[in-house]
């Protein structure tokens, strides 16, 4: 028990001081990164330490014989996280799902520190104390909080009634219902039943399991098979039509989308939202190659009403590029991110 | 024909302008029978194993090939929509390096270390301004290092990293160069050594790059521009560290291989490069506190702020940049990418950013519009289609035309148009939907359309109705008589150019086209930018996403006196509190 608090109040205060000399550029603040896409995972291990890290160093403290008041822990850990969502999330989170995460942890932590009857006590005590006033301190302390309390109320509400500029929040619909089909130059398609004519094995049939099989690899860097280079001459089938969208894409989609497909290319930066990032699990990952097929014909102004606020200026590129130029560049990007298209069952 | 011509005069004169220089500097080395100051002579390391290039091939044909090309010499499926163009290994002329002018870059498989292996630190961070992301985070430290194997063996062809007979290694010791401190006088000493150097003569005056920005070229013959010193952020060689003046004394002390920039090593003492370096250095913009802008880590360009807050003044709005409401009132960072959604696009955009400033009063806006141009543009030729024209039916730049046809070898050869700046903003921008923003740029609908207002170099102020996605402006004539150029000037390389038009109300104006600009409300507004010299007119221009003019209203009584209402609740709410526990306890021990 010794040993696992020990090693639990190591890791936590490891993490801690990283963490503070990373926010306080102590050591650069990207010597441990948020990666994209393993974002959410990432945050949950990294607080599952600070929790271990907490408990094992209350253990230890205790364990010294200088027990720090549950009071404190409780108030000290809720600060902790807020302090983490604030700075350590980045992109930024908005100060209103912040305050609903804040409430969420606070509730947990009054479960915590109410699990049994002494717990609560033990919580309590210490505003009791402060509320009966028995000592000079605790009296001090009172007329403090008399005086203190109405100045902070006072000032926050000045502070949230004085007249600010700041941006609006958007919450918008990322994946929008799509329409059963669609016309895409003169030419119907069903969504439900439409194939990527090039998604074929080199004898040119429709064959997924041959493609699945030549993406690039997961994994760092997400290369590609050592024996399926786009760009050997001789490939017939699915691996040439990636070489051929991958033109297109460089030609065309690069300039938002990015060299590496993750939404920052060279015209990114001037718009808001930045564009799809393909190599994040919640964009094409999840989505049918129709669905894709859809949104890039008909681009931003082709979202359904219930899409808003729309903020998307991707083109209909059924103006700029032909069918077969679309699959073909659909192609090229779940190739280049190693995903597999979803399908309809 | 005649364009090759000039493009063959051009590389001779480039080739004979670096062997002039080549020579100039040997000459004073031999002279001072060392090495320029600040430099050290280095040993060629060694040649990456044979497993590290197979693995970089791998790499390189996963993630560089579309861009640099199967043999390397920079002509992937992406390069001839590209300004700069992507890098040709061929030759091994390497831009951001340690090593002295005309030397290979540092390189080292085996040392990924920073300050000592150039290439790497390129591919680790990316070359800001060109389309060369960072990679740091995408390929791990050992495939950036394959990588680079790779291309460092197998793409440079015509010289070689290994070999000790041809290739020299004098490199400069940045670690051990102490930056001297920015004070007063050695910026003041830098500002003057700058024209005494002879670098005004293409940075410009105020160093916007504004200086003979269209007779250089570089190695390739492909027009290239010198830098602008006031966005550090675009510095190919930033490292991602923009105002880290280091990075400066190092461009400057190297040169840049394959352009004009050369290496000003010989010529100063490390003591003057540091003084230039920080005047360089201080021109970077800054905040009204004069601290660096924050970096969006995301794009290693400055944080954006989507609300441009104009506040109110009494009386006239100074049209006096110097005057004391504008020197008080904020600056945003407006970034602009190139319309690319529609025909004629505009695959390289020279405007990439504009800073904004707004004034108001009860009858009139405002907006100061001050952008980076590095030359005055007035149409020269008439427009080859109306300004007011979208998806006209033109021969685009094809997407394959090899170096000869490509956007790069074809900058500077543009006719010349206006140089030009828009202001839109939704009309009905309150019954828009939540949260309130037309469907797209340019209009939703005839319902719910856009208000333009476009100023040209010529002096002209135009309005436009914009009325959906794929359709033409429509010119608004009789409204322009309302609109009014305060200031158009061009200093330096840089428009500054303020435009009033009416807040307008309902009464008096026409609803359906005019925006309305209301007090304390968001109001969704969008630039348009076009730069003359770039052959921008009509939608082939510059734009940026939408952000929101805020008129920050005075601020209202109920402001005051609520809080302290409620801070006194707060304290009768104590009272009772106190009260409570007290009789609480009083009943108990009774």
């Amino acid at each position: 028990m010794k040993a696992l608090m020990s090693l639990g109040a190591l890791v936590g205060v490891l993490g801690l001081l990283l963490l503070g000399g990373m926010i306080f550029d102590v050591v650069p603040s990207n010597t441990v990164r948020l990666v994209e896409g393993y974002m959410p995972m990432q945050m949950l291990i990294e607080v599952g330490c600070y929790v271990a890290g907490f408990a094992g160093l209350s253990y230890m403290l205790s364990a010294m014989g200088m027990p720090m008041p549950r009071f404190w822990q409780g108030i000290g850990f809720w600060l902790f996280f807020m302090l983490y969502l604030k700075f350590r999330v980045y992109p930024p989170i908005p100060f209103s799902v912040r305050a609903m995460y804040g409430t969420v942890s606070m509730v947990a932590v009054f479960m915590w520190i109410s699990a049994s009857e002494e717990d609560w006590k033990k919580f309590k005590q210490p505003i009791m104390n402060v509320l009966d006033a028995q000592t000079g301190m605790n009296k001090m302390m009172r007329y403090l909080y008399l005086v203190l309390i109405p100045i902070l109320v006072g000032g926050f509400s000045y502070n949230a009634m004085v007249p600010k500029s700041e941006e609006p929040v958007e919450l918008r619909t990322v994946h929008p219902a799509p329409p059963a089909s669609t016309k895409v130059h003169g030419k119907t398609y069903v969504l439900q039943t439409s194939q990527s004519p090039y998604r074929v094995n080199p004898e040119g049939k429709y064959d997924q399991e041959y493609s699945n099989a030549n993406i690039v690899e997961q994994g760092m860097g997400r290369l590609m098979k050592p024996n399926a280079n786009p760009w050997d001459d001789k490939n017939q089938g699915y691996l040439k039509y990636v070489k051929e969208g991958g033109e297109i894409f460089f030609q065309n989609c690069h300039f938002c989308h990015g060299d590496n497909l993750n939404g920052r290319g060279l015209h990114a930066f001037a718009f808001n939202p930045i564009p799809a990032n393909f190599t994040d699990p919640g964009t094409i990952a999840q989505l049918q190659e129709t669905f894709i097929f859809w949104r890039v014909s008909k681009g931003g102004i082709g979202l359904p009403n219930e899409g808003f606020p729309w903020a998307s200026v991707m083109p209909p590129w059924e103006q700029h590029l032909t069918v077969d130029e679309i699959w073909k560049v659909i192609l090229f990007e779940y190739w280049h991110t190693g995903y597999y298209p979803r399908t309809w069952d | 024909m005649m364009n090759s011509v000039t493009r063959k005069a051009g590389i001779g004169a480039v080739t004979a302008f670096g062997v002039i220089l080549i020579a100039t500097n040997a000459g004073i080395v031999f002279a001072q029978g060392g090495l320029p100051e600040g430099f050290k002579k280095g040993e060629l390391a060694a040649e990456p194993s044979a497993e590290m290039i197979e693995a970089g091939k791998r790499v390189y044909f996963t993630k560089c090939v579309w861009c640099h090309g199967v043999d390397g010499a920079g002509d992937g499926p992406g390069a001839d929509r590209l300004w700069p163009r992507p890098r040709n290994f061929n030759q091994g002329t390497f831009k951001i390096r340690h090593t002295a002018s005309g030397e290979l870059p540092l390189f080292d498989a085996k040392k990924p270390v920073a300050g000592q292996n150039d290439l790497f630190e390129t591919v680790t961070h990316g070359l800001p301004g060109s389309a060369m992301p960072p990679w740091e985070g995408i390929l791990s430290e050992e495939q950036r290092l394959q990588v680079l194997s790779f291309v460092t063996t197998q793409l440079v062809k015509d010289r070689k990293f290994t070999d000790k007979q041809s290739e020299t290694q004098t490199i400069l010791q940045l670690a051990e160069l102490k930056p001297k401190a920015a004070s007063e006088e050695s910026k003041k000493r830098g500002a003057e050594l700058i024209v005494e150097k002879k670098c005004v003569e293409c940075h410009g005056m105020e160093g916007r790059g504004d200086g003979n920005a269209f007779n250089l070229k570089d190695d390739w013959g492909f027009s290239i521009q010198p830098a602008n010193w006031h966005k550090c952020w675009n510095f190919r060689g930033s490292r991602q560290d923009p105002y880290n003046v280091a990075n400066i004394f190092r461009t400057f002390s190297t040169g840049v291989n394959g352009t004009p920039m050369p290496s000003f090593a010989d010529n100063t003492s490390v003591d003057e490069r540091w003084d230039i370096a920080n005047f360089v250095n201080s021109l970077c913009e800054r905040d009204a506190e004069g601290k660096p802008l924050p970096i969006d880590p995301l794009s290693d360009k400055p944080k954006i702020n989507f609300v441009i807050p104009s506040d109110p003044v009494e009386g006239d709005i100074p049209a006096d940049i110097e005057h004391e409401a504008w020197q008080k009132a904020p600056k945003r960072y407006v970034a602009m990418g190139g319309q690319i959604t529609h025909k004629p696009r505009n695959f390289v955009n020279r405007i990439d950013d504009i800073w904004v400033r707004s004034l108001y009063n009860d009858k009139h806006i405002v907006y100061l519009l001050e952008w980076d141009d590095r030359t005055k543009s007035v149409a020269e030729g008439k427009l080859p289609w109306a300004p007011t024209q979208v998806n006209i039916d033109i021969k685009e730049q094809e997407p394959k035309t090899g170096e000869e046809g490509s956007i790069a070898a074809n900058q500077n050869k543009y006719e010349v148009y206006n140089d030009a700046i828009a202001i839109e903003t939704a009309v009905k921008w309150k019954e828009l939907p939540s949260p309130i923003k037309p469907r797209y740029l340019f209009g939703t609908n005839e319902q719910f359309p856009v208000d333009i207002v476009k100023w040209e170099a010529d002096g002209s102020v135009r309005a436009f109705l914009g009325t959906g996605w794929d359709k033409d402006f429509v010119e608004r004539d009789t409204y322009e008589e309302n609109l009014k150029v305060l200031k158009g000037e061009w200093k330096n390389g840089r428009w500054y150019v303020m435009i009033q038009r009416p807040v307008g109300n309902k009464k008096d104006q026409d609803y359906d086209e005019d925006t309305f600009f209301e007090v304390g409300q968001y109001i969704p507004t969008v630039f348009f930018a076009w730069d003359g010299h770039n052959g921008d007119a009509g939608r082939k221009m510059a734009v940026s996403a939408f952000y929101y003019t805020f008129m920050n209203p005075p601020i209202p009584q109920e402001t005051y006196i609520y809080p302290v209402v409620i801070a006194f609740g707060v304290v009768l709410l104590e009272g009772w509190i106190l009260t409570r526990r007290a009789n609480r306890k009083k009943g108990k021990t009774l």
